[in-house]
């Protein structure tokens, strides 16, 4: 069967996904308008479960750039945050958020009927990925009553330590005295215990999604990844994302009992390291399977795959596992980690997107890519583009640069 | 004629050129036109003149592949491979020795690495700004009213390049206003431009081993191109005998080197 000839098969429990984010954004559009109900806004690795713990519905916007940048639209929206002096090279998923903000407009609307994001009561990030989110965030709190509250934990760790963790612990304590006393509630630990007990649950259940793509040939793709990590960040802390874990586990489980893969007779196996590029995931996708290459494990999708919380300290747990994090690591221990999952996953050849407007996200640009060639004896390319904005990529040069790359592989292999 | 051809085509954003070889990989026809706006018709026309001399015929073509850009287009192609190999496989052929590979193209510039063995080890492509690029010479060369000949021969009695340092081909053009402000001689000026370039492709040479090839239209035509590589660099540029053939002449090798039972298979890049 040659690749032209052959039909990607679907996943199916992506029907079940696109219901769960409906009833998902729903309910979160209805706590917005209930005077009862609050709404946290959170970073997509931030300490989430102290804010489900006090009873907030959680929202991420970092997940709306993204839904910005895969629905094509950032491009048009980036223009107006630009316009009010936000640099047209810092965070496209802040700036397209912001543009949207400004123009009104939100994907939210066509896919789920809802007039945008929440409006937010409180607006909590942790700088271990970034310092953009902390002007994004103070963007929003600017122009809502919503508070603004902040971790700002140590960063580029190489070995995490008893005292980094203790240090994170006490910065979330003090998050949480903070919230108490802004919203007169109490966080009751044991209840923090059962979402934490969950979150990790839930992200134990994704690592095994992820490690699907060990399979030969593998059963799931970074590009089937990108969709399915919508609970892991969305819902972590709930048993609705362990539900759809499992379901999802089972049918990939099924599918390498079966042999089926996400691309039938892969030839290679690809690692990307760095941010997706939303706008072109659908391509980028297809060009893979055209090569019959498959890109089987990526840093963006185990972001979420935390260590397993053993029913300890729930505050100490969420410390760990914020700081411990890849984005937060330094060179040594990023690369080390690289090492291991091209081991795990036996990758051939390792992309590293470099991501016009993330810094943080982009590893290439401090050559750490030439060191993986160097050291690990591994074939990598460096693409140049950007997570949302499409003014900082060339298709024509990007497919070109790909295929070069399997080409590469090819003669590797001779 | 008789015996098997072995046709490469390379369609690139600014030319096309058609490389035919014979069953003994001897050079028997070649011929370059301008790519314009229709890439089929390009392709047939290159294919037409290169056949002529090779005096053979369609029919002849044992095997065809395509390259550059357009390389989809190439109704002929029984394979489609990507300029970087190409360019990689034809000046390995001239220079055998040879470990880094430069094409200065119309639309990019690549630096190809290649290994002990004469595989690709590794390759770069200039980043998205057409600075660094044949494109920006050109676009440069007309706001100064000069064609790139022109504009090489002026390079060429400079003595003292003046510095074009910026990344954007815009910004480079206010940076060539402002030499002229300053009053530097135009050959300096236009020295200046060369040194730009070869200042961009010193940046994607990771390792610096003895002499490189440099290759692609540019070369073809601009000598002051090579100087300026060969003073940035500081190496021996060797520049082959048909530097704008060599992704077709890669290309033309590849296609005698496809073995029987890779014509039959169904590999990526075939009949697409
Ligand atoms: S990590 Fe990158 S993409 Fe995410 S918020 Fe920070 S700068 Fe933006």
């Amino acid at each position: 069967m040659s690749a032209t000839a052959a039909k990607r098969i679907k996943i199916k429990s992506q029907e079940r996904l696109g219901a769960l984010m409906r009833e998902h954004f729903l309910d979160l559009d209805e706590a917005a308008r209930d005077p009862q109900r609050r709404v946290a806004w959170c970073t997509s690795v931030g300490p989430c479960e102290i804010l489900t713990a006090m009873g907030f519905e959680t929202y991420f916007p970092e997940n709306h750039g993204a839904l910005l940048g895969a629905r094509r639209v950032s491009h048009e929206l980036i223009p107006r945050a630009v316009a009010i002096g936000y640099c047209a090279e810092s965070c496209s998923y802040m700036t397209s958020d912001i543009g949207s903000t400004l123009a009104g407009v939100s994907p939210l609307t066509e896919a789920f009927g809802i007039d945008g994001p929440p409006n937010p009561d409180l607006l909590v990030y942790s700088t271990n990925q970034c310092r953009e989110v902390q002007d994004w965030w103070g963007f929003h709190g600017r122009r809502t009553d919503a508070a603004v509250m902040g971790v700002c934990p140590p960063s580029h760790l190489g070995e995490v330590t008893r005292e980094h963790v203790a240090f994170v612990s006490g910065l979330l304590e003090r998050l949480v005295e903070k919230i108490e006393h802004r919203f007169g509630a109490t966080l009751d630990r044991d209840r923090l215990k059962e979402v934490v007990a969950l979150s990790s649950r839930a992200s134990a259940l994704w690592r095994q999604v992820l490690d699907t793509a060990r399979a030969r040939p593998a059963a799931l793709t970074f590009f089937d990844g990108v969709i399915h990590m919508a609970p892991v960040i969305l819902m972590r802390g709930s048993q609705k994302a362990i539900d759809y874990y499992e379901t999802l586990l089972a049918e990939l489980n099924q599918r390498i009992a079966d042999g089926v893969g996400g691309i039938p007779e892969e030839r290679f196996r690809i690692y990307w390291e760095g941010m997706p590029i939303w706008p072109k995931v659908r391509e980028l996708a297809e060009k893979f399977f055209d090569l019959r290459t498959v890109v089987a494990a990526s840093t963006y999708c185990n972001s979420w795959a935390f260590d397993e919380y053993d029913g300890g300290d729930p505050i100490e747990w969420m410390a760990r596992t914020s700081i411990e994090i890849f984005i937060n690591r330094d060179e040594v221990s990023k690369q080390k980690f690289l090492s291991e999952m091209f081991n795990r996953f036996e990758i051939d050849g390792a992309i590293f997107h470099n991501a016009r407007t993330c810094p943080n996200n982009t590893n290439s640009r401090f050559g750490m890519a030439q060191r993986v060639r160097d050291e690990m004896d591994m074939p990598v390319l460096v693409l140049d583009g950007d997570l949302s904005d499409v003014r900082f990529f060339s298709t024509a040069q990007t497919m070109t640069n790909i295929e070069a790359f399997i080409e590469q592989l090819e003669e590797c292999k001779r | 004629m008789s015996g098997a051809l072995y046709v490469g085509v390379d369609l690139g954003s600014s030319a096309t050129k058609c490389v035919v070889l014979d069953e003994t990989t001897t050079l028997v026809g070649y011929h370059v036109v301008k790519s314009g706006f229709d890439y089929v018709e390009a392709g047939q026309v290159a294919l037409h003149h290169a056949l002529a001399k090779a005096e053979g015929e369609p029919a002849d073509v044992a095997y065809c592949v395509s390259t550059g850009y357009g390389r989809e287009r190439v109704a002929l192609a029984n394979r489609r491979v990507t300029e970087i190999t190409c360019h990689a496989r034809g000046a390995r052929e001239w220079y055998p020795a040879v470990r880094n590979i430069i094409d200065v193209g119309g639309q990019d510039t690549k630096v190809i690495r290649l290994s002990e063995g004469g595989r690709m080890a590794d390759y770069r492509m200039n980043a998205k700004c057409a600075a660094g690029t044949g494109t920006f010479l050109e676009s440069t060369a007309h706001k100064l009213d000069l064609s790139l000949q022109q504009l090489d021969e002026l390079a060429m009695t400079s003595t003292e390049p003046a510095v074009v340092n910026s990344y954007c081909t815009v910004f480079a053009g206010t940076e060539v206003i402002e030499r002229i402000k300053e009053g530097q001689p135009a050959r300096d000026i236009a020295m200046g431009l060369f040194r730009s370039i070869a200042t961009r492709v010193s940046e994607m040479l990771a390792v610096r081993d003895g002499a490189v090839a440099v290759t692609g239209g540019v070369a073809a035509h601009c000598r002051a191109l090579v100087r300026a590589l060969e003073e940035v660099l500081e190496t021996e540029v060797l520049l082959p005998p048909m530097p704008q053939y060599a992704g077709a002449f890669g290309a033309a090798l590849l296609a005698t080197e496809t073995n029987d039972a890779e014509r039959s298979s169904t590999s990526h890049v075939a009949h697409r």
